[in-house]
């Protein structure tokens, strides 16, 4: 009888083959953490980028936006109410705020920026979804963000209402998305939700 | 002991005869999940050839030593280190996919084809012949996703790889919303495996010269 006939042979086996293969993986994580952390920061800077009205160049590669996201937005602070600011020459142009909430299958997490008026939507972008392609997921598509460009925020909920394709606009209103009507809801809820906060924040600073 | 199989045999089982999803009905649930865009189903299929091929070799390799009372947490431990290492290479290296396709790569660990292979014949096989059954066995699963995919986007998109297609994206095509939903992928598959089986069967038929 061999190594493998003795009752402590499985449980030597078992530790060794673990410890090997998670030291190989740990030594693989490692060689990779910086890059899955900078692939996360930079998708999150391209989506303020996005929404605040930045001469953005199309196919930017990540070093591009990450100086232009430094040189140009600040850091959300309790003054702005958690939203970021597009300053250029110290001059307030515009407001990022950062948004997130439970969708339909997953949460959606975007940016929506808000010009120093407070009350004029600049753009909408979005750095996590996973809604179901071709109808949730459309959200992130031109079609659907370039609606809210040029909007205005309500006075009274909803700041932003989402109706039926085929309904009459204002200026305060876009479309949803035609057969995602979950993923509509709920982001125009938790949208809306944010905004008054922000708003109320903004307006009342205590 | 299980007789050893040629190469050519271990590839024709693999894709057709013995195919993990139409003929075994298994990787079900990711092949209902991924397969309504092309590109998304085509990496899918990658990670699952990369990790049905790879663990295959692996668990054929260490066949001699595994002893047989923990021979099934030795081939999930296997099959989850392959799986890490294509997810965390997909989040450090194409992280839109990695984002597209969500919880699903890391859910390949669950797929029964791959626990099948390492089973059924890395076990009783030498190293390179489980790994080509693998990688055959991965690539009958991906042809199948590939299959379903290409209907659905066509279908609900009318594109093909995100790019629109004559047609299918024209205003005489009215999009079928239902195929990117995941009814669409139940009729879809349900109709290949319908296919592929009766295909077979008239095979099987004529192979014995009967009715």
């Amino acid at each position: 009888m061999g190594l493998r006939g003795k009752t402590w042979f499985p449980i030597l086996y078992m530790f060794i083959v673990t410890l090997t293969l998670s030291a190989i993986l740990i030594l693989f994580g490692n060689i990779t953490r910086q890059r899955v952390t900078n692939n996360e920061r930079i998708a999150y800077e391209r989506a303020v980028l996005r929404a605040l009205p930045v001469d953005l160049p199309s196919g930017a590669g990540p070093a591009q936006i990450h100086n232009i996201f430094l040189a140009n937005i600040t850091d959300p602070d309790e003054k702005s109410a958690g939203a970021h600011r597009y300053m250029v020459e110290d001059s307030l142009l515009a407001y990022a705020l950062p948004f997130e909430g439970a969708g339909f299958w997953a949460p959606i997490k975007g940016v929506i920026g808000i010009s120093r008026d407070r009350k004029t939507i600049t753009g909408i972008a979005f750095y996590e979804q996973n809604e179901t392609p071709g109808l949730g997921g459309e959200i992130v598509k031109t079609e659907f963000t370039r609606q809210f460009v040029g909007k205005k925020l309500a006075m009274t909920p909803p700041y932003i209402e989402f109706l039926p394709a085929t309904a009459t606009l204002d200026e305060s209103s876009v479309h949803a998305i035609t057969g995602a009507t979950q993923t509509s809801n709920r982001l125009g809820k938790f949208m809306n939700t944010i905004l008054g906060t922000w708003r109320e924040h903004m307006d009342d600073p205590q | 002991m299980m007789p050893q199989k040629s190469t050519k045999d271990v590839v024709l089982t693999a894709v057709w005869g013995d195919n993990p999803v139409f003929r075994q009905i298994l990787g079900i649930c990711s092949a209902l999940a991924v397969t309504n865009l092309v590109l998304n189903t085509l990496v899918m299929g990658l990670a699952v050839v990369f990790t049905t091929a790879l663990s295959g070799f692996t668990v054929s390799l260490l066949r001699k030593w595994t002893p047989r009372v923990i021979r099934m947490m030795i081939e999930v431990l296997i099959i989850a280190f392959y799986v890490i290492l294509f997810d965390q290479t997909l989040k450090a290296y194409w992280p839109e996919m990695s984002r597209n396709l969500g919880p699903y790569v890391g859910l390949i660990i669950t797929n029964c084809i791959i626990m099948g292979r390492a089973e059924a014949f890395a076990n009783a096989n030498p190293p390179l012949l489980s790994f080509v059954d693998g990688l055959f066995s991965g690539l009958g699963y991906a042809l199948v996703l590939l299959a379903v995919a290409v209907i659905r986007e066509l279908l609900g998109m009318g594109s093909l790889l995100g790019i629109p297609m004559p047609l299918f994206s024209s205003a005489l095509w009215d999009r079928w919303i239902i195929m990117v939903m995941p009814p669409g992928a139940f009729f879809t598959l349900a109709i290949i495996v319908w296919l592929a089986r009766t295909i077979q069967v008239d095979k099987d038929i004529k192979k014995q010269g009967g009715k």
